[in-house]
């Protein structure tokens, strides 16, 4: 006997995501790199870009974002039917946590506090990287918690 | 400061690396512990099972709650008196918070009495999972 949660009907192919953060980790980690290297101005502009990126994913939806676009276009053909679809709305939501994250950063960027671009970069890229590289959504795990903290309600 | 730069971005990617083998290490292993009773009307339940109950605690925003679902109530359906129950936590932030719960899935091992018996974290691992029901179901008390 099972009592499930409601089930969603929007999907996605979990490996969508998986390619997408691999992409946004590297790009986060070359901004560390820059931010730290002293390439401030480079630093800022490439966070702007990561954080459009991630507003896209954010309020377009996961299904929408461009990285998703690319990995239809030339990715899955190449791949295996995936073994099981997934919600999008973890992964959209994870997207708004990475939106959150950098935004911070770059706007803290601009107000001129020194290293705020490679600091958001660089947490921002711990949750790419463990998304892409062990399957781990971190900005899925951060929903219960900010329930747990009464800042956002459950929907 | 280049130099300095590389080394941030190397340390950066051995700390996130190490996070995540920490992470796939500790997750879906079944811990035993001996908690409190769990009630079926706190889950939304009717009943619970005559056995043993396979309590899952979900969010809406988490990839491995369905594989997991599909796991757990295939494990329940093998044996007799034991019923997986999902609930979102989401919505139940009171159990949420009795059982600390800070990460989904948390799949909690009651036994025939409610008791919480064992507790996985994460997608659980099918043979670490019937090992603890399975001995549960042998040691009632």
């Amino acid at each position: 006997m099972t009592a499930s949660v409601a089930v969603r009907p929007a999907v996605v192919d979990p490996r969508a995501p998986r390619f997408g953060a691999a992409i946004t980790a590297v790009v986060l980690l070359v901004d560390v790199f820059l931010g730290v290297a002293g390439a401030t101005v480079a630093a800022a502009v490439l966070l702007a870009a990561v954080t459009a990126l991630f507003a896209w994913g954010a309020f377009a939806g996961i299904r929408r974002h461009p990285y998703g676009a690319l990995f239809r276009r030339f990715v899955r053909p190449r791949l295996a039917p995936p073994a099981e679809l997934e919600d999008a709305a973890p992964p959209t939501f994870a997207q708004l946590v990475g939106f959150l994250v950098t935004g911070i950063g770059l706007v803290l960027t601009i107000l001129g506090v020194p290293l705020a671009a490679p600091i958001a970069a660089g947490i921002a890229f711990v949750a790419a990287f463990l998304n892409a590289a062990f399957g781990f959504c971190l900005g899925c795990e951060l929903y219960l918690l900010l329930v747990r903290a009464r800042l956002i309600r459950p929907r | 400061m280049v130099g300095i730069a590389a080394l941030v971005v190397a340390a950066l990617v051995l700390a996130a690396t190490a996070l995540g083998l920490l992470k796939r290490a500790t997750t879906g292993r079944a811990r035993r512990v001996r908690g409190p009773v769990v009630r079926a009307h706190e889950v939304g339940a009717a009943s619970l099972g005559s056995r043993a109950t396979l309590l899952q605690l979900s969010t809406p925003m988490c990839t491995q709650c369905p594989p997991t679902a599909r796991l757990l109530g295939a494990t329940a359906a093998e044996r007799a008196g034991v019923v997986h129950l999902e609930v979102d936590v989401s919505e139940r932030i009171a159990l949420a918070d009795r059982f600390q719960i800070l990460q989904t899935p948390t799949t909690l091992l009651l036994d025939a009495e409610g008791r919480v018996r064992g507790r996985i974290g994460g997608r659980p691992r099918p043979d670490s999972l019937e090992r603890e029901l399975d001995l549960l179901l042998e040691s009632p008390a």
